[in-house]
C-alpha cells in the first residue's frame, strides 16, 4: 500500500495546508483582478497567490533577485511544508526522489530578460527550475521534471508510485509548481479560452477559464516504511491511470475517450467499481470544450451511479501544471475533514452536462475519491485516493522483469527511402524538432513491427524552442495584442509525444520529461519501471531537441527476441544514455 | 475585388503555413473548413488573428468566428 504522509500547498486560497482547508470549508474564492502579473490586461480575473515575490522570498529566507523565479519560490514553499509534515529532515533526502511537474518553469524571469535582437536568447528551462527549487530544500537522491502541460503534477504521482513499487526508493515527493507568466497568459488569450468573468465550470453560460498559480507536493511512501519510522499516514494512493485522447493538440474529443480510459484504468488499479467513488474532483476548466467532453466521459464511466462532482478551479483558477497536485491535496483535505467542496458560480445546467455540487456538503465519510487532470495534447490522468481503513491489495515487492531494447534509431542514420510520408496538412505545422521526432518514432515502430506502442514517452530538454522564441519575439515587439496561437501551442513540451500519439491514433500511456541533460534518462526510467513491473509490454521512448538536431528513438519491450541490449536495472539505463549522448 | 481576393488568399496561405499551395488552389466557393481545405479550429484562430492584424476586424467569441468563416 502506498500512503500519503505529508502535504504542502500554496494557491490563491491559502499559503499552507490548513489555510487552504479553512478557505475550502468557508467557500472562499481566490479569483480576483490581476495584482502581481505584469500585463496590460489588468481587469482579467486570475487566481494569484496573495504574496509578492519579495514576501515569498522573505518567508523562505531566500535572497530574491531579478532571476528568482516565482515558480521556484512557490514550489519551495509547498515542498518544505510537505517534507516538514512528513517529518523528513534535510539529511534524509538522499533516500528520497523528487518528481515535480512544470511547463512554465522560470519563464517569468526569461520573458523579462528576453531580447529578440540577441542571438543567444534565454528561454524558460523546466529542469533548471526544478533543480533550483530542489537546491533550496536539500540533496535529493533523484530529481526529475514531468512536463505534460496541465496534467504534469498528476503524472508525477505515477512515476513516484512506480519508483516505490520497484523498491528503488522508499519515499518520494511528487507534485508540481507553476506561476503566472505573461507568456502563457497571452498564450491562453490567443486560444480565446480565457473568461473575462469569474469562471463557471459546468454551467450553461461558461465562457472559458481563469488562469491561476500555485504549487503542491505530496510525500508518498510504503505503509510499512511509514509504520517503521512512526510517521502518521493520512490516506492511500490506491489508483492511477493515464491515457491519451489522441485527438487534437488543444481540444478534447467529443466522446472524451482519453478521459474515459484514464478514469477506468485508475478504478481498475484501485480494484474499485465506479459506484465505489464518492467524490470526483473534475478537471472542469470552464471552457465550453473541456466541460462538454469531460461530462460525456463522466457519463460513460459512471452512468447511473454518478457521484458528487465539482471543479475547484472556480476557487483556485486553473493552476495548469500544478493543478494535478493542488487538486490532489484538495481531495485529501476533503477526506480528512469529511466534506465535498462546491463548484462555485454554478447556476444553469448545460445540455448533456453533469450537475455539479452547488453547495458544499459537510459530514461526509469519504472512502474513495477520484481526481482528474487533463493536459494539452489530450494527456488525461486520473488519480484515486482511498481512506486507510478501506480494504486494499496487500503491499508486496514486485518481481522485476528484464527489459529489452528492441530498436534504436537515430534520425541522421535513416535512409531517405525509409522515411515515411507525412500528409501536407500535418507537415505544414512541424518545425525541425517535431518533424524529426515524428519520422524517427515512426521508423522505430516500423522496424519493431509495432503499430501502437503501450507507451509513448519523450525526453526533451527544451521542446520546440523555435516556436517558443517566435511567441516571445511577437510578445516583445507587438505587445499583448493578438498573437499567433500555433506558436504558443507548440511551446508546450508534450507537443512531441502528443503529435506521435495523434498520428498513430494511439491512446496509450503518454508522458514527457524535460530535465536538461537527464531528460532521456528520466523518460527511459519511466518506461523501464512500467515494463519491469509488468504493467506494460512495450514503450516508444525518444530524445528530441532542436539543439544538435537531436532525434533518437528506442522501442523497449519485455521480449528478448532480436534485442539490441538488455536493461536489467536502472543503472543499465545510465550506460545507454551515456552511449547515446556522446 | 479579384485583386483583394488574391491578396487575401496569399495572406491565408502565409498565416496557415500552406506552403505548397498557391492562391489558384483555393476555390472561391469551397468552404475553408471540413471538406474544403480541411482546416481545423487552430486555423480558425489564426484567421481571426489575421483579420484583426490586417483588417482591424475584431471577434471576441471564437465560436462566432467559426460560424462566420464557414459561410
Amino acid at each position: 500500500m502506498i500512503v500519503v504522509t505529508g502535504t504542502g500547498i500554496v494557491s490563491a486560497i491559502g499559503t499552507n495546508t490548513s489555510e487552504v482547508a479553512n478557505a475550502l470549508l468557508e467557500d472562499v474564492s481566490g479569483i480576483a483582478p490581476v495584482n502581481f502579473l505584469q500585463t496590460q490586461h489588468r481587469q482579467m480575473p486570475v487566481g494569484e497567490v496573495k504574496l509578492s515575490n519579495e514576501q515569498l522570498a522573505q518567508r523562505l529566507g531566500i535572497v530574491s533577485t531579478g532571476n528568482t523565479s516565482r515558480t521556484m519560490l512557490l514550489g519551495t514553499l509547498a515542498l518544505r511544508e510537505a517534507l516538514a509534515m512528513a517529518g523528513i529532515k534535510g539529511d534524509e533526502l538522499e533516500g528520497v526522489a523528487l518528481v515535480s511537474g512544470t511547463t512554465v518553469a522560470d519563464m517569468d524571469c526569461a520573458e523579462q530578460r528576453f531580447d529578440p535582437r540577441n542571438d543567444h536568447v534565454a528561454l524558460g528551462d523546466c529542469g533548471r527550475s526544478t533543480e533550483d527549487m530542489a537546491q533550496h530544500v536539500g540533496r535529493f537522491g533523484f530529481v526529475t521534471t514531468c512536463s505534460t502541460a496541465c496534467s504534469s503534477a498528476a503524472n508525477a504521482f505515477i512515476l513516484g508510485a512506480n519508483l516505490l513499487r520497484s523498491g528503488r526508493f522508499k519515499q518520494v515527493v511528487v507534485g508540481g509548481t507553476e506561476c503566472l507568466s505573461r507568456f502563457h497568459f497571452n498564450g491562453f488569450r490567443s486560444l480565446m479560452i480565457l473568461d473575462g468573468e469569474p469562471c463557471r465550470p459546468f454551467d450553461a453560460t461558461r465562457a472559458g477559464l481563469n488562469l491561476g498559480e500555485g504549487a503542491a507536493f505530496v510525500v508518498l511512501e510504503t505503509a510499512e516504511h511509514a509504520a517503521q519510522r512512526g510517521a502518521k499516514a493520512m490516506a492511500q494512493l490506491s489508483g492511477w491511470g493515464n491515457a491519451c485522447d489522441a485527438f487534437h493538440q488543444t481540444a478534447s474529443s467529443d466522446d472524451g475517450i482519453g478521459a474515459v480510459l484514464s478514469m477506468r484504468q485508475a478504478l481498475q488499479r484501485a480494484g474499485l467499481k465506479p459506484a465505489d467513488i464518492q467524490y470526483v474532483n473534475a478537471h472542469g476548466t470552464g471552457t465550453p470544450n473541456n466541460d462538454a467532453s469531460e461530462s460525456e466521459a463522466l457519463h460513460r464511466v459512471f452512468g447511473e451511479t454518478m457521484p458528487p462532482v465539482s471543479s475547484t478551479k472556480s476557487r483556485t483558477g486553473h493552476t495548469t501544471s500544478a493543478s494535478g497536485s493542488i487538486e490532489a491535496v484538495i481531495c485529501l483535505l476533503a477526506m480528512r475533514h469529511g466534506f465535498i467542496p462546491s463548484n462555485l458560480n454554478w447556476h444553469h445546467a448545460m445540455d448533456k452536462g453533469i450537475v455539479p455540487v452547488a453547495k458544499t456538503l459537510r459530514q461526509q465519510q469519504l472512502q474513495h475519491v477520484l481526481c482528474n487532470s487533463f493536459g494539452f495534447g489530450g494527456n488525461d490522468t486520473s488519480l484515486v485516493f482511498s481512506a486507510l481503513s478501506a480494504s486494499s491489495k496487500p503491499w508486496s515487492q514486485q518481481p522485476l522483469r528484464p527489459v529489452y531494447v528492441k530498436t534504436m534509431v537515430t534520425f541522421g542514420d535513416i535512409p531517405e527511402a525509409e522515411l515515411p510520408r507525412i500528409p501536407p496538412l500535418v507537415a505544414r505545422r512541424l518545425s525541425g524538432v517535431l518533424k524529426r521526432a515524428l519520422l524517427t518514432s515512426l521508423v522505430a515502430l516500423q522496424r519493431s513491427g509495432i503499430q501502437q506502442p503501450q507507451a509513448i514517452i519523450t525526453g526533451t530538454a527544451m521542446g520546440c524552442v523555435v516556436e517558443t522564441e517566435k511567441f516571445l519575439t511577437e510578445l516583445a515587439t507587438d505587445g499583448e495584442g493578438s498573437l499567433k496561437p500555433t506558436n504558443f501551442i507548440h511551446s508546450t513540451h508534450n507537443t512531441i509525444s502528443s503529435l506521435i500519439a495523434i498520428h498513430t491514433h494511439c491512446h496509450s500511456y503518454n508522458s514527457t520529461y524535460a530535465h536538461g541533460q537527464r531528460s532521456l534518462e528520466s523518460a527511459l526510467t519511466d518506461a523501464w519501471l512500467q515494463i519491469a513491473l509488468g504493467d506494460l509490454n512495450s514503450a516508444l521512448v525518444g530524445l528530441h531537441d532542436e539543439a544538435d538536431q537531436k532525434a533518437v528513438s528506442f522501442v523497449l519491450t519485455n521480449e528478448p527476441e532480436g534485442a539490441v541490449c538488455t536493461l536489467h536495472s536502472l543503472d543499465d539505463l545510465q550506460k545507454l544514455c551515456c552511449a547515446c549522448l556522446h | 475585388m479579384e485583386e483583394l481576393k488574391e491578396i487575401l488568399k496569399k495572406q491565408i496561405i502565409e498565416a496557415l503555413s500552406l506552403e505548397d499551395m498557391s492562391p489558384a488552389d483555393i476555390d472561391d466557393a469551397a468552404p475553408l473548413f471540413g471538406d474544403g481545405l480541411g482546416l481545423d479550429s487552430i486555423d480558425a484562430l489564426e484567421l481571426i488573428v489575421l483579420m484583426e492584424k490586417q483588417y482591424g476586424i475584431r471577434l471576441s467569441n471564437p465560436a462566432d468566428g467559426k460560424e462566420i468563416l464557414l459561410r
